[in-house]
């Protein structure tokens, strides 16, 4: 085996075993967000029983995005806050960490606020980690320190995926016994993902 | 023994190599418009500031008794449209609905007593185009149950599922690699480990 060659497989296998468990969470993520309807049937979302407090000082002079933290701070809730809705007399926002979503109302008349939690499970814990970051609410997202982490494991998994797979081809071109095999399956590959993308665009 | 021990790593190698020849593009596809969607901010990837709009008008023939599944059908073949149908409004005097593919979005509107129906459109650029290729399943998060309504959105759905189970397959097979492999053993178990870890910290 030439050294580029060994170089290029022990990168293939070491990134791939690395990100690996990310892969199998976003792969998971697609099945869960695609099939959402079935996984509703087996496994329905479990809600928690509401809790309504009063809180003694709310900082509502701030943005928005400072009176949920403040919120949520006092009230010890961790996740990402995903969007604001604000209307008259009223402040509500859901808080999500993978597995769990929270849901808080703030009658800002009288600082009483009502907390609604669910317990989505694995699955649906997976299938939200593919959606984030995202491209929604990016003025606010990463407003939590996991998802300041998630982001750049996310980015990182993109990058990763594509060197997996430009050097998975690069190895497979210096396999000669796989290659005719290869080659057919590479081009079965291509015209099926072509056929696909020219039939949905210009229907 | 000894030969059913080579026939694993054998197929598991055909396995791994063959799917991920398969499914090269595809994987290239999901991961370049995944990093477009998190980066929405990359200006040589731009699509909403060159998203071109336009409006037309059609003269369409409303038959009377339809529900408005059937005449959404109807009014789509008179005007040559298909797309996935969604955000559905019916009034007693017209009915609004979008007919979208990836990146070209119709929002009409079907005047019931004119028998008019003016269809605003947004056409996106192929940064545009491939960005909706990866979120493009049909799902209608208030009517799971329903899935698609286009034929091109469920067989595309389907191809999401199936690269999903592919690159599990081939997350599988790595690992049979690597634990048949003497060499890469110490640091690939390192490595796993190590995601391992990231991934549990960060998912609790």
């Amino acid at each position: 085996m030439t050294p580029f060659r060994t170089v290029i497989r022990n990168l293939h296998i070491l990134t791939g075993l690395f990100i690996s468990p990310f892969i199998l969470i976003y792969s998971f993520g697609v099945l869960t967000f695609n099939n959402e309807g079935l996984l509703n049937r087996l496994s329905p979302v479990k809600r928690l029983p509401e809790i309504k407090t009063k809180l003694d000082t709310i900082p509502y002079g701030e943005t928005d995005l400072a009176v949920a933290k403040a919120v949520c701070k006092k009230l010890d809730i961790i996740g990402e806050v995903d969007f604001i809705s604000r209307w008259k007399g009223h402040l509500s926002f859901p808080v999500n960490k993978p597995g769990l979503r929270t849901i808080i109302n703030i009658n800002t008349i009288n600082d009483s606020v009502s907390v609604s939690r669910e317990q989505l499970g694995s699955l649906r814990a997976m299938s939200y980690l593919h959606q984030m970051p995202g491209p929604h609410n990016e003025n606010i997202r990463g407003n939590s320190t996991f998802l300041k982490f998630w982001r750049v494991m996310s980015n990182a998994v993109g990058y990763f995926l594509l060197f997996l797979a430009t050097s998975g081809v690069l190895i497979w071109l210096l396999l000669k016994s796989e290659r005719k095999m290869g080659v057919f399956v590479l081009i079965l590959g291509s015209v099926t993902l072509t056929c696909l993308i020219l039939l949905i665009l210009n229907s | 023994m000894g030969k059913g021990f080579k026939s694993i790593t054998y197929w598991n190698r055909k396995i791994h190599i063959y799917t991920g020849l398969f499914l090269l593009w595809f994987i290239w596809l999901f991961s370049v418009s995944g990093l477009l969607l998190n980066h929405g901010k990359w200006k040589f990837a731009g699509f909403w500031d060159q998203r071109k709009l336009s409006v037309k008008v059609f003269t369409v023939n409303i038959p009377a008794g339809l529900d408005s599944a059937s005449l959404i059908n109807v009014i789509m073949e008179q005007t040559k449209i298909s797309g996935e149908v969604s955000a559905v409004k019916l009034s007693n005097d017209s009915i609004d609905f979008r007919v979208s593919i990836p990146g070209h979005e119709r929002n009409l509107h079907i005047d019931l007593k004119k028998g008019s129906c003016t269809s605003k459109e947004i056409e996106f650029n192929w940064w545009g185009k491939i960005r909706t290729l990866h979120t493009f399943n049909g799902i209608n998060k208030t009517r799971l149950d329903e899935g698609p309504n286009w034929i091109f959105t469920r067989i595309w759905q389907y191809s999401m599922d199936a690269i999903a189970t592919g690159l599990i397959i081939l997350c599988v097979s790595s690992w049979i690699t690597w634990f048949k492999s003497k060499k890469s053993f110490l640091p690939g178990i390192i490595v796993l480990i190590t995601g391992l870890q990231l991934q549990f910290t960060l998912y609790s």
